[in-house]
């Protein structure tokens, strides 16, 4: 019985999963051969995953078991729950698939909208990388997947470099650079892909000196996600409905998608910058001496966004303000976001790209203000 | 058809105004002028400080000098408050137009983006004045006046062309003529101008391999392999890249690390005084690392504390928040010690500044926060200013804030004896610039160093207690040295600005080091002069955050014409000494020639036990305060250094052998043979 059951979803998994991915991703999985699904002793039980956190983190990304069939299909198994934010970290145009898991019998708990949930001992969070329409061969290439282990510890990393074969993912947190070219939108585009030491993990992911997640608050989850059985549900509903949420309010102040042209405009640049900004600038974080405050909490007041502030450091160029209104050739922020100089680019790891459609939309805000700076 | 004709026509009067271009510009002399829409010829080069970028625009005049006079054009004036301008001033020709100077945001009314600019005119020649449309094409006021000279302490510098490629990041000695150069660096290419005898520049490009990183966070230069052509380190983002030079100084040969490492500061220093220059660079995020030169030149990596490489390690904070380090004796014992300036958001370990003293066995303590030092400062800082502003001695340090968070800016005196005084409240510091660049040099060679600072020069006073914040012409942050041979320190940014010179005396002293690493790293140099009594400098591999200043050690004089002593103590412990060096110029001392002070081997000098154990004591007539001792081999290869605080010198971690202590003080040297069981 259980082993139809277990034929039965393998199958829905392959029908559907194509519905379930937030990047656009389609996976073929048309040859299903994991052992598991044809093991005469198979249960249930066989697909929940279990992680003896003593032991992490394990060398190769398989042995957590988190993902069925074809590794690089990236299909999860049981337990393990994809999920999306509204807004996403810029990482070079590289696209993301995100998944979380805990173990039975723990749950989250909602803190606030704008801070993170508070995870049980035993949560692990996943993000993968990779590129699509990668030349020569137009193919995906995954490149890392990266870990956050809620230990009894605290948050501990590990990330995971995927062979040329696409077959596994060995443990390494030296760092390291791929070169890649694809195509994106038609247009061959190139980059010198930096995988992370796991001190560049830190400089982020860090609250003082303590190691932290950065995506999954309430504010960046809330937000409906099509999964891979075919049904579409709001995340928090869904955490709530896996156990892996406890409770959470009927009222969230929500960030706005920054590509949604019908948001206010300060409240999409508010947006894009609590993810790709506040990690650092944000009380506690690494640059906290810095004047700015780009959480989304903070940024509402326009000093925290920079709006007529003079920046510390005299990047020269006549950078007078952070933002000028309206001159964008006199805003540091702009400036900064508009460069690949390593020296003095924001954010400070992760892009070595310009993001062009942040771009337009900093060069649009900062020209439609008309404050008058004193 | 008829309307080309029409537009043509329309169009032909403008060309014909006067200020449209170079060749049209108006005659002015001292007094105000209107500029009315910008919509002439551009002018080009750009000769501002700050900004290199062309405009489209520009409107032309031309200013004869009658007299020799000190000449200011400003827009800063009332009436344009509100306005936005950029000034270019030229000599030459419309042909060959030569930056003098130029300025786009100096001015004070309104928003600040008006421009003043001033430079010494000589009578008879002609200066171009252009404004350009790099902000704004509107019109404006602007006045010119004159005065017969600069204003008391007035510093001015003179934008010099050059033709540079990719970051312009160091002013040192590349072709080992002891002539400042200017080094450019790319992926893969190190473009140098060559300083030439007399002036001017050979530029050339040294293609290289493509550097795994480029020197995005800093540059150091040093001769690691001792063949007399400086190499360089480039601090990348998430690695080091070594440019060694070649036999010749004609090419580098790349070696980059494989491991981590986000730079900050890069020195280069002898770490572990065997003779042979380290590498010393500053992670961000990590405990720091440093490379240990086998004597062949090859480095070998260390990061943090590690028995074969430095054994207490130099900076051990998990997290990192090295941002600037500088090597310095602060404790005027001749061993170079080493102070980060730390910076992290947050409540973290990683913000407070250490001080490590060199303990002269290849060990260092971190004493920053020892009793009365004062240094274990959560000011945010990228680097900090060291040097004897008070001509007292020793050391003093200008710790400059990159934001005022956690506190602001902190100027430690040195009291001589290890300890520091935060003297902040009582010297007047409000118009010092916040930033990340803090560097020394004696740039009106008055005999007291001023502070380069963030595109401000600190003018000190005369007693260290007191500084003029100097702004007008002053450059951005860059490389300090001296790109034309005249004694004063210029400053090579956004382009090469020269240092406009005045009456006061100089001196320029190059190490050459033999027994210790060849460009005499971590070297202590002093002169006496009869006015200004005894200035001090060390020899250092980096200063500032980014840029690579000279190595060259600098010394103005002020109205003294003579110098009675130059002393160099070296790394290795012999001193030298040189009686009255003709000044002016640049004095070259090598260690392997020079005089040096007599050792006396002392009757009155007695250890005891001898041979020694694990102390050995000292008895003498003479007196031993500030005595230095040193312990060498028999190979004359220095093992031990410190200041005698007791008459007793741990030897526990000595080899058993023959040894010398040297005890040297007031310049007096004192010898004696101990055997080590």
């Amino acid at each position: 019985m259980s082993k139809y059951y277990l034929t039965l979803l393998t199958f829905l998994f392959a029908l559907l999963l194509s519905c379930g991915n937030d990047d656009n991703y389609i996976p073929v999985n048309e040859t299903d051969d994991d052992p598991i699904m044809t093991d005469d002793q198979g249960t249930v039980d066989d697909m929940n995953v279990t992680v003896d956190l003593t032991a992490v983190p394990f060398t190769s990304l398989s042995e957590y078991g988190f993902f069925d069939g074809n590794l690089a299909d990236l299909i999860p198994n049981q337990g393990v729950l994809e999920y999306s934010l509204i807004n996403k970290l810029f990482s070079d145009y590289s696209i993301k698939k995100r998944f979380i898991w805990m173990p039975e019998g723990v749950t989250s708990t909602y803190d606030s909208d704008n801070k993170l949930l508070i995870f049980p001992i035993g949560t692990i969070i996943v993000k993968n990388f990779f590129y699509d329409n990668v030349l020569p061969a137009n193919s995906r290439r995954i490149l890392e997947t990266r870990m956050l282990i809620r230990t009894a510890d605290g948050w501990e990393f590990a990330n995971y470099v995927w062979n040329e074969a696409q077959t596994e993912a060995t443990l390494d947190l030296d760092g390291s650079n791929v070169d890649i070219m694809w195509e994106l939108n038609g247009e061959t585009r190139s980059v010198n892909y930096r995988i992370p030491n796991i001190a560049e993990c830190q400089t982020c992911h860090k609250t003082g000196d303590t190691s932290i997640p950065i995506g999954p608050k309430p504010q960046n989850l809330n937000k409906s996600f099509t999964y891979s059985d075919g049904t579409t549900e709001n995340q928090l509903q869904k955490w709530l409905d896996a156990g892996y949420l406890q409770s959470f309010p009927n009222s969230i102040n929500t960030l706005v998608d920054w590509e949604d042209t019908s948001a206010p405009i300060k409240d999409r640049v508010r947006s894009y910058a609590e993810v790709n900004c506040a990690h650092c600038h944000i009380d506690e974080g690494h640059c906290s001496y810095r004047p700015i405050r780009l959480d989304y909490a903070s940024s509402i007041l326009d000093e925290n966004i920079g709006i007529c502030v003079e920046p510390d450091e005299d990047l020269g160029g006549g950078l007078s303000h952070i933002i000028k209104p309206g001159n964008i050739g006199r805003s540091t922020l702009f400036f900064r976001l508009n460069t690949t100089a390593e020296e003095v680019r924001m954010p400070l790891l992760g892009r070595t790209l310009i993001h062009d459609e942040a771009i337009t939309l900093i060069e649009e805000f900062i020209n439609q203000l008309e404050t008058e700076c004193e | 058809m008829k309307k080309l004709l029409y537009t043509l026509l329309l169009c032909m009067p403008f060309a014909l105004l006067a200020q449209q271009d170079c060749a049209n510009a108006i005659s002015v002399s001292a007094g105000t002028y209107t500029v009315d829409t910008i919509d002439g010829e551009a002018p080009t080069p750009v000769c501002t400080t700050s900004t290199t970028n062309p405009a489209n625009n520009g409107e032309w005049y031309l200013y004869t000098a009658a007299d020799d006079v000190f000449v200011t054009v400003t827009s800063d004036l009332q009436v344009n408050s509100g306005g936005d301008t950029r000034l270019q001033i030229y000599s030459g020709d419309c042909g060959n137009l030569n930056c003098v100077i130029g300025d786009d945001d100096g001015g004070n009314i309104g928003n600040g983006y008006l421009s003043v600019a001033s430079f010494q005119a000589t009578a008879g020649t002609s200066y171009y004045i252009a404004w350009d449309n790099n902000w704004s094409s509107n019109g404006f006021d602007f006045e010119i006046s004159e005065a017969d000279a600069p204003p008391p302490g007035q510093l001015t510098f003179t934008a010099q062309g050059v033709t540079t490629n990719g970051s312009r990041l160091a002013m040192v000695d590349m072709n080992g003529d002891f002539l400042d150069d200017l080094v450019s660096v790319s992926n893969t290419n190190v473009n140098i101008n060559y300083q030439l005898e007399g002036g001017g520049f050979n530029t050339v490009d040294i293609t290289t391999t493509p550097a795994n990183y480029t020197p995005s966070w800093s540059l150091a230069a040093g001769d690691i392999d001792g063949n007399g052509y400086n190499d360089l380190l480039y601090g990348g983002g998430s690695g080091v890249t070594f440019m060694y030079a070649n036999d010749d100084g004609t090419g580098f040969t790349e070696v980059s690390g494989p491991e981590y490492v986000f730079s900050q500061r890069s020195n280069f220093v002898d770490l572990n005084n065997d003779g042979n220059l380290d590498a010393f660079v500053c992670h961000d995020v990590q405990p720091n690392v440093y490379y240990i030169n086998d004597g062949d030149g090859n480095l070998t990596f260390y990061q943090g504390a590690d028995p074969d490489g430095i054994p207490s390690g130099l900076g051990l904070v998990s997290n990192g928040g090295n941002y600037g380090t500088v090597w310095i004796d602060f404790d005027n014992d001749h061993d170079m010690d080493l102070f980060i300036a730390k910076c992290r958001g947050g409540q973290t370990e990683a913000k407070i500044n250490q001080l490590h003293r060199n303990n002269g066995d290849n060990t260092y303590t971190n004493i920053a926060g020892d009793t009365g030092v004062n240094l274990a400062d959560a000011v945010q800082t990228w680097s900090s200013a060291w040097g004897d502003y008070d001509n007292d001695g020793d050391m003093d340090g200008y710790i400059g804030a990159s934001s005022t968070s956690d506190g602001p800016t902190k100027y430690m005196r040195n009291n001589g004896d290890g300890t520091f005084t935060d003297i902040s409240g009582s010297v007047d510091l409000s118009g010092t610039p916040l930033g990340i660049e803090n560097a020394p040099g004696d740039f009106n060679n008055d005999g007291h160093l001023d502070i380069f600072s963030n595109g401000r020069i600190l003018l000190n006073g005369g007693d260290g207690l007191s500084f003029t914040v100097l702004s007008q012409t002053v450059p951005q942050s860059g490389a300090i040295g001296d790109a034309n041979d005249d004694g004063f320190l210029d400053i090579f940014s956004n382009g090469l600005f020269l240092n406009n010179a005045n009456d006061n005396n100089w001196i320029k002293i190059v190490t050459i080091g033999d027994q210790s690493n060849r460009n005499g790293i971590g070297a202590r140099v002093e002169i006496t002069s009869s006015g200004l009594g005894t200035q001090i400098r060390d020899v250092r591999s980096g200063e500032g955050f980014r840029y690579m200043s000279s190595l060259n050690t600098h010394f103005g004089l002020g109205q003294d014409d003579a110098i009675e002593v130059v002393t160099v103590y070296w790394p290795s412990g012999i001193i030298t000494t040189i009686d009255n060096p003709d000044i002016n110029e640049t004095l070259v001392i090598h260690e392997n020639e020079a005089l040096g002070i007599d050792d006396i081997t002392a009757n009155d000098l007695k250890l005891f036990p001898n041979p020694a154990e694990d102390f050995i004591n000292l008895e003498t007539s003479f007196q031993l305060n500030n005595a230095i001792y040193t312990v060498f081999t028999i190979d004359g290869k220095r093992v031990l250094n410190g200041k005698l605080d007791t008459n007793a010198v741990d030897v526990s971690n000595l080899a058993t052998g023959n040894y010398f202590m040297r005890i040297y003080q007031e310049n007096k040297s004192y010898v004696q043979q101990f055997l080590k069981k």
